[in-house]
């Protein structure tokens, strides 16, 4: 039996290393599709590593999370680095998810008009951002010290909303998560 | 041609990159540790150092069984890299494996920095080449054992440096004189205690008819504290509140039929209450994020798609150009 420390280990490196190469192929799929990189050739191919890296990733993330939250020394979230990084876990799972509910039910449509190409390399890169951030957080909690303590990011700090606040929040994210994906339903059976 | 060689140059150059990251320059923290932790990165032949350090361990001439005792390492000539962290072990053979004073059958009571650690990290001070440490140790069987204590640190260019003690110090553990006065075997001294509450120490002893307690700041000042009986053999006694996160240490001395005994300096360490939240709405928010950060992409990607249909179905309506 392997510890839950070990099992961290692990399941944070799948995560990192998907969300890093899905984060390089949404940079250079966004500069082909904004005419930046004269590289049509590639789009095809960056597009399906992206989406296939990010949905690797966005598997791996619920073991990294709850492999997390029982190795780390103590009991329960007794750390401020704790806090935000579930908060940037969350978050980042959230901006995978709806990239790829969008690219599955849109298909190529994401990459049609430069709006969403924006949005959808932005959501990828928010996805992939964000991971790295709470890897980052890791290492300041395991180690005290990381990559991105170059930026001086205040992990120490926690921005908690009033818990009406988040119900509310929570209440309009599925409203809107569903409502969204009843239109992409709709848009993806229109042709 | 010319894409190839761009490629290997850049997979030379993350190559060479990986030699700044060996190791880890900003310490493990004080844990459990075989030799291998510091063996493994910083003893493999091929890319260490060997550290130019002298450390020196020292035992009390006579240690007994169940009797808390304390081993010191010095440590000289220390070199270390621009962070100024060192880690200092104390083991029992230099195999690799299986080598802390747990697994000889010995008990860390104490350890420097307020734990019960046999891996300490230090920080040393500008200019400070050399320390001294300590570990309040207990045997559990009689017989012999060899402590050794290793040394691991950083050095110029990322090389990372290990050293050892050239000879590991004999101990022998005798069996305990009749009537000595001494603390109950399975006491276990308090290495931790909270910011702005005076702690109050419950000691239990054995052939003692009286006792001292002496305590010490960081600054070396020694601070006779009163003893009250509590009972037979039980004495109670209080050290004053730590205003801000430090250690002082504390030792007793104990006198009855048997001769004077005087324990070893226990460290306790204060630190800042430990950090609380509302768990359920850490929770709450969490998942309001995914949902409302997913939610958000979702819909303003299909509100985006929906646009450029509509706008197509009405360049087409009126004749005009598709974009």
């Amino acid at each position: 039996m392997i510890s839950s420390g070990t099992f961290h280990v692990v399941t944070t490196e799948l995560v990192v290393g998907a969300f890093s190469v899905a984060g390089l192929s949404f940079t250079l799929c966004l500069l082909i599709h904004l005419d930046i990189l004269k590289q049509p050739s590639w789009s095809t191919m960056l597009d399906h590593v992206a989406h296939f890296t990010l949905a690797f990733g966005l598997v791996a993330t619920p073991f990294a999370i709850l492999s997390g939250l029982s190795s780390a020394p103590g009991e329960g979230l007794n750390s401020p680095i704790l806090v935000n990084k579930m908060f940037f876990s969350m978050t980042g799972f959230g901006f995978a998810l709806g990239c790829l509910l969008a690219r599955w039910r849109l298909g190529n449509k994401v990459w049609s008009t430069t709006k969403s190409i924006a949005l959808h390399g932005a959501s990828g890169l928010a996805a992939s951002g964000s991971m790295l951030l709470t890897a980052s957080a890791g290492g300041t909690f395991a180690r005290g010290e990381s990559l991105l303590d170059i930026f001086h990011l205040p992990y120490e700090h926690v921005f908690l909303f009033p818990v009406l606040i988040s119900a509310i929040a929570l209440l309009l994210g599925m409203t809107m998560l569903v409502l969204g994906w009843k239109r992409m339903n709709d848009s993806s059976t229109v042709h | 041609m010319k894409y190839r060689i761009h490629t290997v140059f850049v997979l030379s150059l993350l190559l060479l990159c990986s030699a700044f990251g060996a190791a880890e320059p900003g310490g493990n923290g004080d844990s459990i540790q075989d030799m291998q932790c510091g063996g493994a990165c910083h003893g493999d032949a091929s890319i260490n150092e060997t550290s130019g350090a002298i450390l020196t361990l020292s035992s009390p001439a006579t240690i007994y069984v169940g009797i808390p005792t304390t081993l010191t390492l010095s440590v000289t000539n220390i070199d270390t890299s621009t962070t100024r962290l060192v880690g200092l072990f104390l083991l029992t053979d230099m195999t690799g494996h299986a080598d802390t004073p747990q697994d000889a059958g010995w008990e860390i009571l104490s350890d420097v920095n307020g734990g019960v650690m046999n891996y300490i990290e230090q920080t040393l001070d500008s200019g400070q080449n050399e320390t001294s440490i300590s570990w309040v140790i207990r045997a559990s069987t009689l017989g012999t054992t060899t402590f050794h204590a290793a040394i691991h640190h950083g050095g110029g260019y990322s090389t990372p440096f290990f050293g050892t003690t050239a000879t590991g110090v004999e101990v022998i553990v005798e069996s305990v004189p009749e009537n000595l006065p001494r603390l109950v075997a399975d006491f276990t001294p308090p290495t931790l205690r909270a910011l702005d509450t005076p702690t109050e120490l419950n000691i239990q002893t054995q052939f003692t008819d009286s006792m001292q307690f002496e305590w010490k700041s960081e600054d070396g000042l020694i601070t006779n504290s009163p003893v009250n009986s509590t009972g037979n053999n039980s004495w109670t006694t209080t050290i004053p509140a730590a205003l801000q996160p430090t250690t002082v240490q504390w030792r007793v001395i104990l006198e009855g039929v048997g001769p004077e005994q005087t324990t070893p300096w226990f460290t306790l360490a204060a630190e800042e209450n430990s950090w609380e939240v509302a768990e359920n709405a850490v929770y709450l928010q969490a998942f309001a994020l995914l949902f409302m950060t997913a939610g958000i992409v979702i819909a303003l990607q299909t509100r985006f798609i929906s646009d450029s249909r509509t706008s197509d179905n009405s360049a087409k309506k009126y004749g005009g150009e598709q974009v």
